[in-house]
């Protein structure tokens, strides 16, 4: 058997020997062949490479504008960016999610050109949810989504859309579209939307026409899914919306908008500033309700948020303007530099004013105080009136100035038609009713003369604004003072609440501590005690309320001091205790055979106990002011601290020193405790 | 019956232990009584030191000295200077609980009997050691003190020699604080103690029971370092000369404790780990 095993590795290895002699005879005869492929095979390695230095591919994870999923794209590198060029892809669709809630799966797909999205681009979102049952189709497994999807299609030319596009979003239901819930086709050329368009929502359609430079254009009739023929009809003539149809309840009422206008205009895009400068334009020219329903202006808005989604993912990876630039035409009245700088001024004083009338008309003290003071309540009725008066007609104003309409408004116009009634007087008249006693008083500042508020333009406002600031600026300095007084009385009904609190709580503390300690510390407390009080009683004997305001306060802090300092007299016989502790030495005594404890440093604390702390609650009389308390309770504190410390400390030389000493001064001096005004 | 044998046997001792020395007197002059005899007590008064000087982290010097006084019939209570006693040792500190001491004890004696017409001071030698170990026992502490004596002691009369003895001494002692839980700085405390010292030698025949006393003691530790204490001690002991007849005393004693420690505070510290 063995012999057998033997013979067979002795052929095994014959044979492999074999192999490698005919190896070895075929590679001599193929070395020429080899040669050529090797030249063809490095000519074109050499080929990609200089391809490569052109174009280069990224494939994996990519981050736009919060997309975040899988790309595939090919880009040039200059100077260190990255320009993209040639096909692009980003698409995101992840299973598991699907299957256990929810997925939010996109497919960007375009190419770019230097950059510029270029070519055919198709984007779709889906927002879905399976029903977990799968089926298998061919060789596929297949699951049925629900859910809404986005799509939109269309040409990109340098950056911007050119052809048609559709954008579309449709309800899914087991994979098959159940409701079309937007959908838009718009024309464009070279970014500007041209010929007919349609915008359709569930519930409205929309659909018009535009001449060759993006301006609406003839008939814009929106109609409403439910209803039979259009709802709503804009007439433009080159951009300019001349009137508006509406059906009201089968009954067709037309609103002329831009009638006669002025030579001058400007073509702006159809958005919400235009809405809002056509509806002020339609109050100033009293054109009777409805005017402007928000339907077109919606299905605009909605169009637009989705442009604005494709185009803030263009916008991030290259260079792009992707817009529904709808443009129309409206009439101009430019404000010149010096309006323009009035304007501000008006905003910036305006601001102020409002401010100041807000706060008192807001005062819940002034509206208490004008039920039964007289001067308050017309101090109250005269800014009430500027409110009224000046400033919410000027507010009106400004809001046009920040919609940036105002260069579409006639001033002139716009200003009469702000103050209906006429403007006002210079003279306000406040009528005051007290205990239903009605009467008149007239408020007008000196100055009245210099105001002339008869004309209609920016500059009449400035007056206007001007007048209501400095009247203001006159009625808050009476009414400060009134309001200031309350507000001490109030604040000292405060205060005194809180020092009776602290009075009592200084009393409790004293009388159910007045058991512990020493004789001497409950002498002081019980000094403690009728110090309190006494300032108590002299706080009480004062009258004026300025001086009772102050005193309050300080009396406030004071008894705060007391407290403390009580708390540390009251601690006095815990800190002994300590200290006793502290100053010990566990000893061994040979005689007794056990340990002991010794007092150490013996005259360290017989001066602490038999000089300082009787000479601090000595200190405690009738005359001691709060700052003494505080500084009395500071010294406490710290002598009690310099005692825990003296423990660790080499003190022979101190302890030497303090012998026969009785003096609190000297003691406190040896100790390092002496107070700045001692050591002066 | 037992008796019988009893003296028979102290009969034989006396025999064996005759002893050329003329000190030894009691085998020569005396004869037992029948019956023990006991002498009329006497009183004496002992003010005694004791310091306990520490020297080291283990070592300190026992400092005793005593000032015995004895009644005579002319001193009847407080007595004349019967014996002024020097105890010196060095001790070691095992733990808190054990030490050991070794040292010597000069005493001077004086003679009391004034109608003696010898000698009036002869001094007395001592090498002696011992092994106190402390119990605590609830509040209380209890002691064993062991001490061992070798004495060399000589009688008051002129050339007399010294004759040597070893003393075996045995005293329990228990230190209960009354106004305290434990024993430490102001507190009173009672002790009660019993001490037998026996005795060996050559010269010593019959009278092994040299001393029993029995004390009631009362102190105060004014400080860990300080202490004083008084109290009465009854006695009986055999008489050299007769073991047939015991002595009686009964001792007033004052004694002062105090246990300085001079050395510098780092080398104090810390003084409570002596196993460190």
């Amino acid at each position: 058997m063995t012999q057998l095993k033997h013979l067979n590795s002795k052929t095994a290895r014959i044979s492999n020997e074999l192999t490698i002699i005919l190896k070895g005879v075929t590679q001599i005869k193929n070395i020429r062949f080899v040669g050529i492929i090797t030249i063809i095979l490095f000519l074109c390695l050499l080929a990609t490479s200089v391809k490569a230095q052109e174009n280069q591919r990224y494939q994996g994870q990519l981050n736009v504008s919060g997309y975040i999923g899988v790309a595939d794209y090919t880009y040039l590198l200059a100077n260190g960016d990255t320009i993209l060029n040639g096909p692009f892809r980003l698409r995101k669709a992840n299973l598991d999610a699907l299957l256990q809630e929810e997925d939010y799966s996109f497919d960007f797909s375009g190419s770019f050109k230097n950059n510029f999205p270029t070519g055919t681009w198709k984007f779709q979102f889906g927002t879905f949810q399976s029903n977990n049952e799968s089926q298998v189709v061919d060789y596929q497994y297949r699951v049925a989504i629900s859910g809404i999807q986005e799509k939109a299609t269309g040409n990109m030319l340098n950056g911007k859309p050119d052809g048609t596009w559709l954008y579309s979003v449709h309800k899914i239901e087991d994979s098959e579209i159940t409701k079309t819930l937007f959908k838009s086709d718009i024309t464009f050329n070279n970014g500007v939307p041209q010929r007919n368009f349609k915008i359709e929502n569930d519930s409205l359609t929309l659909a018009g026409r535009f001449l060759r430079n993006g301006l609406a254009h003839d008939e814009w009739s929106l109609f409403e899914t439910t209803g039979l023929g259009a709802a709503e009809n804009w007439f433009f003539n080159d951009g300019v919306l001349q009137s508006i149809q509406n059906d009201v309840n089968g009954n067709i009422i037309t609103n002329i908008v831009y009638k006669n206008i002025p030579r001058q205009t400007k073509t702006i895009n159809l958005d919400t500033r235009y809405i809002k400068a056509i509806t002020a334009w339609q109050s100033l020219e009293n054109i009777a309700n409805p005017v402007v329903t928000s339907k077109m202006q919606n299905l605009l808005a909605e169009n637009a948020t989705y442009y604005k989604k494709i185009d803030g993912i263009l916008s991030e990876l290259g260079e792009s303007a992707f817009l529904p630039e709808f443009k129309v035409k409206v009439p101009l009245f430019p404000l010149t530099a010096m309006e323009q700088q009035k304007l501000d001024s008006i905003q910036s004083q305006f601001n102020a004013t409002k401010e100041i009338s807000s706060s008192f008309l807001e005062n819940t003290q002034l509206n208490i105080l004008k039920l039964s003071d007289a001067e308050a309540a017309y101090l109250y009725g005269v800014v009430a009136k500027i409110n009224q008066d000046f400033l919410n007609p000027i507010g009106q104003f400004l809001a046009y100035k920040n919609e940036n309409i105002l260069e579409f408004l006639p001033k002139e116009k716009l200003i009469k038609n702000l103050w209906v009634k006429g403007k006002p007087k210079t003279q306000i008249n406040v009528q005051v009713v007290i205990d239903s006693v009605t009467s008149n008083q007239n408020f007008e500042l000196n100055e009245a003369a210099d105001f002339d508020f008869s004309s209609n333009t920016i500059h009449t406002v400035q007056q206007l604004i001007e007048y209501a600031s400095l009247s203001l600026a006159e009625v808050k300095t009476s009414l400060g003072k009134k309001l200031v007084n309350e507000q001490r009385q109030q604040e000292l009904v405060k205060l005194e609440e809180g020092l009776i609190t602290k009075d009592k709580v200084l009393q409790q503390f004293i009388d159910s501590a007045n058991t512990v300690g020493t004789n001497k510390q409950q002498k002081a407390l019980l000094q403690l005690k009728k110090i309190a009080d006494t300032k108590l009683s002299y706080y009480s004997s004062i009258e004026n309320i300025k001086l009772k305001l102050d005193a309050a306060q300080k009396l406030s802090a004071c008894y705060e001091q007391f407290f403390d300092l009580a708390q540390s007299i009251v601690a006095l016989p815990k800190e002994w205790v300590r200290i006793q502790e502290t100053y010990q030495d566990r000893i061994w005594n040979p005689f007794m055979a056990t340990l002991m404890d010794e007092d150490v440093k013996k005259r360290i604390t017989g001066a602490y106990r038999k000089v300082l702390i009787p000479s601090y609650l000595d200190s405690i009389d009738t005359e001691l002011t709060c700052k003494e308390a505080s500084e009395l309770n500071h010294l406490m504190k710290s002598t009690h601290q310099r005692m825990l410390e003296l423990r660790e400390e080499n003190t022979s030389k101190l302890e030497r020193k303090l012998r026969k000493k009785t003096d609190p001064k000297v003691v406190l001096k040896l100790f390092g405790l002496a107070t700045e005004k001692e050591q002066k | 019956m037992k008796g019988c044998y009893k003296n028979l046997l102290v009969i034989i001792v006396l025999f064996f232990a005759y002893s050329p020395i003329t000190h030894a007197q009691g085998i020569d002059g005396e004869v037992l009584p029948s019956k023990s005899k006991f002498k009329d007590p006497k009183t004496k008064i002992w003010f005694n030191t004791y310091g306990n000087i520490r020297i080291s982290k283990r070592l300190f010097w026992d400092a005793q000295t005593h000032f015995r006084f004895e009644e005579t019939e002319n001193t009847p209570f407080i007595g004349q200077v019967a014996q002024i006693y020097n105890r010196h040792a060095i001790g070691y500190i095992h733990s808190k609980k054990t030490n050991f001491s070794l040292g010597g004890v000069v005493r001077i004696n004086f003679n009391t009997d004034e109608s003696s017409t010898d000698r009036n001071v002869v001094p007395e030698w001592r090498i002696w050691h011992q092994y106190q170990f402390a119990q605590p026992l609830y509040s209380a502490m209890i002691y064993h003190r062991i001490r061992i004596e070798h004495r060399w002691t000589q009688g008051f009369e002129e050339n007399s020699s010294y004759i040597f003895r070893n003393r075996w001494r045995y005293m329990f002692r228990a230190k209960v604080p009354l106004n305290n839980h434990k024993l430490e700085s102001k507190t009173l405390y009672i002790s009660p103690e019993a001490e037998l010292i026996m005795q060996s030698g050559k010269q010593v025949v019959g009278s092994v029971m040299e001393d029993l006393r029995l004390t009631g003691t009362v102190g105060y530790i004014l400080t860990p370092r300080l202490t004083v204490a008084g109290g009465v001690i009854y006695s009986q002991g055999q008489t050299f000369d007769n073991p047939g007849i015991f002595k009686q005393n009964w001792t007033m004693r004052f004694h002062v404790y105090f246990s300085p420690d001079f050395r510098k505070v780092k080398n104090k510290l810390p003084a409570i780990h002596l196993n460190d």
